[in-house]
């Protein structure tokens, strides 16, 4: 296990040495690298800012429910109880508004108009309901492409009840919502693929480079006993370095971009009374994110190696 | 120590380069290896080294069927042996402290450990105060004693020596052949391929190899 220990301590030791060397050529890469990897962080960073935002909208959609001017009050309410039925298993909370209440809300909403409103003799609002479908969407983030479906059908049915005038569904801005995210996370994913293959294939041809500079020193160790091991770990720290530094300076170029852009998200964010703000990632993603593109300089260096290390031989 | 039994080996269909060779080298034997340009002395010693397999026949280096050994065995039989060769092959960005540490730091040996083992090794061959030099300024034989400190630092069973002295002016060859005479005298199996007919004279065994066939001392 010390000889272990060693060889990979060794080994790090070597990738720092090789950079050492050639200073120049690996800033070079890493700027390289981490222009690739900007991109899709800045949309991870978007996206974690949003996906707050876009919980708090997709909550709680509405069902609007209205009478027929003539259906008598008792008839009206007699159509909870199949509201409920209908609604069963879906944490809907309904509430009968009677047409009077309708009115007053009207008028309370109005307060200007309250001439106009007199003026009308009759109270022309019908009874209705109100449910809302708290919960009814994922928490995790948008509605589930299911869920605007499902509201449309439970409309459908409430139409189809004796004394039912109409009824109005507010789920279309849902499916705007849902589809919008659905088709940015897809954009990220692809962009993120694309341009972690442009990170691998930086690393590979940059490692491709340092087998052939070291072609003499690797072909002497194999003489003197060295394992392929020994002979592949400087190349896939040096990959893995790469990589981490290349995360490390986009993240870092990200969370710089975040201030201008807060200064101009501010002023817009206030004409909406919103104090709205892009935050730079938690501790936790900034982790995770540099362990991926770690792995990404790994996974060319581990390629490049396995290739030109085999026609070496 | 070292057998070859009925050993061939064919690079292509009409290239022949070693056929039928038999020969035994006892642990602590001291032999050389003789032969023309294109006799078979550096695949015979590429098969002892496990660089080069046999085409048919068997060759055993310490217990070790050549052969048969797999791509992970390799790196285990070399360290057991000391490899020198007419081009010394040493690294050229960095000093020969550091070439001469390198066989014990592939076996995982620590820095200091290796340090100090090099240190001795490059005594034994007389370049102590040359740690730090680089071997580009070494001149040709004291880069080839840097070669024998780098093949006898991890205190190898076989010493094999690939024409150490083909580039050397008299006097440095001899310091070599010196050098590995004082290695022999400890008790290491040494196998020199040499063209020095004056070196050859003064030898004990000289096993002579012609057109890949043996012709004088083999088993």
């Amino acid at each position: 296990m010390n000889i272990w220990f060693r060889q990979h301590r060794f080994a790090l030791g070597a990738a720092f040495a090789q950079v050492r060397k050639t200073p120049g050529s690996f800033l070079f890469n890493v700027l390289v690298v981490a222009v690739a990897l900007a991109l899709p962080f800045a949309g991870v960073t978007l996206l974690d800012n949003v996906r707050p935002l876009s919980e708090q909208l997709s909550v709680d959609p509405e069902i609007s429910l209205f009478m027929k001017s003539g259906v008598a009050r008792e008839d009206a309410q007699a159509l909870a109880p199949q509201l409920q039925q209908l609604l069963a298993g879906n944490h809907a909370k309904i509430s009968f508004v009677p047409r009077e209440q309708a009115l007053d809300n009207l008028k309370a909403r109005n307060g200007g108009l309250d001439d106009v409103i007199d003026t009308l003799g009759d109270n022309p609002l019908p009874d209705s309901y109100v449910m809302k479908l708290e919960g009814f969407a994922t928490r995790s983030g948008a509605a589930s492409s299911a869920d605007p479906a499902r509201i449309d059908l439970l409309a459908e049915h409430m139409r189809a009840l004796p004394g039912v005038d109409s009824v109005q569904v507010d789920s279309a801005w849902v499916k705007r919502l849902a589809a919008l995210l659905g088709v940015l996370r897809l954009a990220l994913l692809l962009l993120a693929l694309t341009l972690g293959v442009v990170v691998i294939a930086v690393v590979f041809n940059t490692v491709r480079l340092q087998v052939l500079t070291q072609k003499e020193e690797i072909a002497v160790s194999k003489l003197l006993g060295a394992t392929d091991n020994f002979i592949h770990r400087p190349f896939y720290y040096t990959g893995a370095l790469l990589g981490l530094c290349a995360g490390a300076v986009a993240l870092g170029a990200v969370a710089l971009a975040l201030r201008p852009l807060n200064t101009a998200i501010g002023e817009f964010a206030r004409l909406y009374a919103s104090d709205f703000q892009l935050m730079a990632l938690p501790p936790l993603a900034v982790a995770a994110l540099l362990a991926i593109s770690a792995g990404l300089g790994l996974t060319g260096a581990m390629l490049s190696v396995q290739r030109h290390l085999a026609r070496l031989k | 120590m070292i057998e070859f039994q009925s050993v061939s080996k064919k690079y292509s269909a009409d290239a022949l380069a070693l056929s039928e060779v038999s020969l035994h080298i006892a642990k602590g034997e001291l032999v050389y290896l003789a032969g023309p340009s294109g006799a078979g002395k550096s695949t015979l010693m590429k098969m002892v080294a496990a660089i080069e397999r046999p085409t048919s026949g068997r060759v055993i280096v310490s217990g070790h069927d050549v052969g048969r050994l797999n791509k992970a065995g390799v790196p285990f039989l070399r360290r057991k042996l000391g490899l020198i060769f007419q081009h010394q092959r040493l690294l050229n960005d960095r000093n020969i402290l550091a070439n001469v540490m390198l066989p014990l730091i592939v076996a995982g040996a620590p820095k200091g450990q290796a340090a100090e083992r090099a240190r001795a090794a490059l005594d034994k061959v007389g370049l102590l105060e040359r740690v730090k030099a680089l071997p580009m300024e070494l001149s040709g034989g004291e880069q080839q004693r840097v070669a024998i400190a780098r093949a006898i630092v991890n205190r190898p069973q076989i010493i094999l020596a690939d024409e150490p002295t083909a580039n050397l002016d008299r006097a440095a060859a001899d310091k070599v052949i010196d050098a590995l005479h004082a290695f022999h005298s400890v008790g290491v199996t040494c196998v020199i391929s040499s063209h020095d007919e004056q070196i050859l004279d003064s030898a004990a065994r000289v096993i002579r190899l012609e057109h890949g066939q043996l012709v004088e001392g083999g088993v």
